[in-house]
């Protein structure tokens, strides 16, 4: 279908595009499209101005400063599938990035468009949350830093403010030995995640968790901290036992989502299934001792 | 699609009643609410600009109330149609007063289609249940204005 009519402006710089939104209340900025323009062929969404970021230079980018790794929102999603950085120092981001619908989806679509527009069924905000990682907006105000936690506020709902642009995504390195794995299973025709679980686990000298952060998409209305998981794996040996008990409360406290293809007593089981996985994956990924 | 819940409501069984059948109350609640006009006894026509997110569309429709048993019951249908596709549905209201505590119960059961109901399908649940927690969220803040926590 062909999407109503819009005017586009094409920002050289991050201050041109807060301007540009700051002028229209009803302008959306577009980074890599692949949400934005679907729902707009479709007359779902209809701005009457679209601010491309895309080309904006210092905004896509992966480095490591002061003890972060530091991505430019309109990072798409197979720079990181492919850095060699990431691949060594945080595997769970290329590990996501390589799940996320197909190669042409991949080549345009961007971290921080898929991050801000918080589609329940999104791969990036499971691996957000799971890496604790902090949400860098920029705003006509300045800037602010947000906690991934409290960035996902409800279905297509984030904490960004009208007039915010996510700038960029800081994820705190660790010491000692990490354990990173995501696993999804996608729906056969739209590629998103029925359920994906992005596992971060900090493992101790014995090779049992001291910490573990597992976040999970596709399963309600916006990614989740499966906490109890969380706290039922720290400090505890990592056994078969131990891992499927943990993985049992990967729903506790949530409202489970149905739709046609799954209903929400399928995904529970899905949820608990994939999360005993993405444990399992993420152990098997450390070189033994 | 089925969807229910509850919700309670810090006001007594009678006032949320009379609340939740009073046009002016509910065109406030209703998330996105243009218009709520009555066209008949317990009969009206609404326009509500619906939406989740950047995803929203203007959508029009007639809303009756039902078997109306004072303060405990009613049932309410809804047929409307937008840019995006259509709605039809029923819910039931069942309400349930301690004190000055009310329990809302709602089951609904609704057909969605066109656009919508095509590309939205894994969403609408979702969709449908924060809309509901957004009316209720009103409802509470229309029943005790001064009570800003709630």
């Amino acid at each position: 279908m062909i999407p109503a009519s819009f005017d586009y402006k094409r920002a050289n710089s991050l201050d041109e595009a807060l301007s540009l939104l700051a002028q229209n209340e009803d302008a959306r900025i577009l980074a890599g499209g692949h949400s934005l323009i679907p729902a707009m062929k479709l007359r779902l969404t209809q701005p009457s101005l679209l601010v491309d970021i895309a080309r904006i230079k210092d905004l896509s980018y992966i480095r490591e400063e002061d003890g972060q790794i530091r991505i430019g929102a309109a990072t798409t999603h197979y720079q990181i599938e492919s850095s060699e950085l990431l691949k060594q120092i945080c595997p769970l981001l290329p590990a996501c990035a390589a799940h996320i619908g197909d190669v042409q989806v991949r080549n345009k679509g961007t971290i921080g468009g898929s991050v801000a527009h918080a589609d329940p069924a999104g791969d990036w905000p499971a691996a957000v949350l799971a890496l604790n990682a902090e949400l860098v907006v920029a705003s006509k105000n300045g800037e602010r830093t947000i906690k991934a936690d409290e960035f996902f506020v409800d279905l297509l709902t984030t904490a960004l403010e009208p007039g915010d642009i996510l700038r960029e995504i800081r994820i705190a390195k660790t010491n000692g030995q990490s354990a990173h794995a995501y696993t999804k299973m996608a729906h056969p025709a739209s590629g998103f995640a029925v359920v994906g679980v992005a596992a971060n686990l900090t493992l101790n000298a014995s090779g049992g968790c001291e910490r573990a952060s597992i976040g999970i998409t596709g399963v309600s209305a916006k990614a989740y901290r499966a906490g109890a998981v969380e706290s039922a794996l720290a400090g505890a040996a990592l056994n078969e036992q131990t891992i499927a008990n943990a993985a049992a409360h990967a729903t506790d406290g949530i409202d489970v989502n149905g739709d046609l293809f799954a209903s929400a007593d399928y995904r529970r089981h899905l949820a608990v299934v994939y999360t005993r996985r993405a444990i399992e994956a993420a152990i098997k990924s450390v070189p033994p001792a | 699609m089925k969807i229910h819940g509850t919700h309670q409501i810090h006001a007594p069984v009678d006032r949320v009643f009379a609340a939740l059948i009073d046009p002016q109350i509910l065109q406030r609640c209703i998330p996105g609410c243009e218009s709520l006009e009555r066209t008949a006894e317990n009969t009206y026509v609404a326009t509500m600009k619906a939406g989740v997110g950047a995803v929203k569309g203007t959508f029009k429709g007639n809303v009756r109330l039902e078997d109306i048993r004072s303060p405990s019951h009613y049932r309410m249908l809804v047929d409307g149609k937008g840019g995006p596709g259509f709605v039809k549905g029923t819910g039931e209201f069942d309400l349930s007063g301690n004190g000055g505590v009310t329990d809302i119960a709602y089951t609904g059961d609704m057909q969605v289609g066109g656009v919508i109901a095509g590309v939205g399908q894994r969403m609408i649940e979702a969709a449908a249940k924060m809309l509901a927690a957004k009316f209720f969220t009103e409802l509470e803040k229309q029943l005790n204005p001064n009570d800003a926590q709630r």
